[in-house]
């Protein structure tokens, strides 16, 4: 056998358990409609308890929190606003964008949002985020982060 | 106490408790690979949470098209990218490294 031959197989393997575990994850399925959130570093756990986070976090404070795990354009500060932009109203959005591989994160408020959490209060909340992500913790330090922006921008 | 009774206790039972405790570890450690480590490269796909997604996707179909704005944009004279207001306005937040 080959060595391409015995990859095909690890792939066939590894796609017959991901069918076992289709079950578990139909949920994520139905919250997110993508299954590449699966191929993504978190658990089907984290990313349940990461979506409730998310939508308290919206529907306390009337902005639309929104949180972007993945590789960031140079420069990364110039991108998360970019990508800031591209929500539905960016004016009252708050992005958080983590880069694990860059080590960087980025929180970029809009004009309204920016009024709710002073950037003082952003960077306490990224300071929390990154000691959790420096212990490796991406899932708590992003709900950790979203609890305490969350709170700080106060009810709607 | 027989020696097949020793051998029972002694040997056998520590031995099937042994294998249980590890058969056991290693079907939960095939998924805990699944995380990410500080100083190790970072190989999953990127992920973009919105709390309700179809939102966005409502604005792939703007109300006004959006070439109209830009056409005018580009009729006038040159503008400098930084004075073109962004569309949340002015920016705030942070940034850290770790």
């Amino acid at each position: 056998m080959t060595a391409g031959e015995v990859a095909a197989r690890e792939r066939a393997d590894h796609s017959e358990t991901l069918r076992t575990q289709e079950e578990a994850e139909r949920t994520i399925d139905e919250l997110t409609g993508r299954r590449e959130v699966l191929e993504g570093p978190f658990s089907t756990r984290q990313l349940l308890r990461l979506d409730e986070a998310l939508r308290t976090a919206d529907k306390s404070t009337g902005l639309t929190f929104s949180v972007y795990v993945g590789q960031l354009d140079e420069p990364v500060r110039g991108h998360a606003e970019e990508m800031l932009g591209q929500l539905p109203t960016p004016v009252s959005s708050v992005m958080i964008a983590v880069s694990p591989n860059q080590r960087v994160l980025e929180i970029v408020t809009g004009a309204d949002a920016r009024r709710r959490i002073p950037d003082r209060d952003a960077k306490l909340a990224a300071l929390s985020m990154v000691a959790a992500f420096g212990g490796g913790d991406l899932a708590g330090g992003i709900i950790s982060g979203l609890d305490q922006l969350a709170s700080r921008a106060g009810r709607s | 106490m027989s020696v097949t009774e020793t051998l029972l206790y002694f040997v056998v039972i520590p031995l099937a408790a042994v294998l249980i405790i590890s058969g056991l570890a290693a079907a939960g450690s095939g998924r805990r690979a699944k995380r990410y480590r500080p100083g190790r490269s970072y190989d999953f796909t990127p992920v973009w949470f919105l709390s309700a997604p179809e939102e966005l996707a409502d604005s792939h179909a703007p109300a006004l098209p959006a070439g109209a704005q830009r056409a005018e944009l580009t009729g006038g004279r040159e503008i400098d990218k930084a004075a073109v207001a962004s569309p949340a306005g002015t920016t705030g937040g942070a940034s850290d490294r770790w």
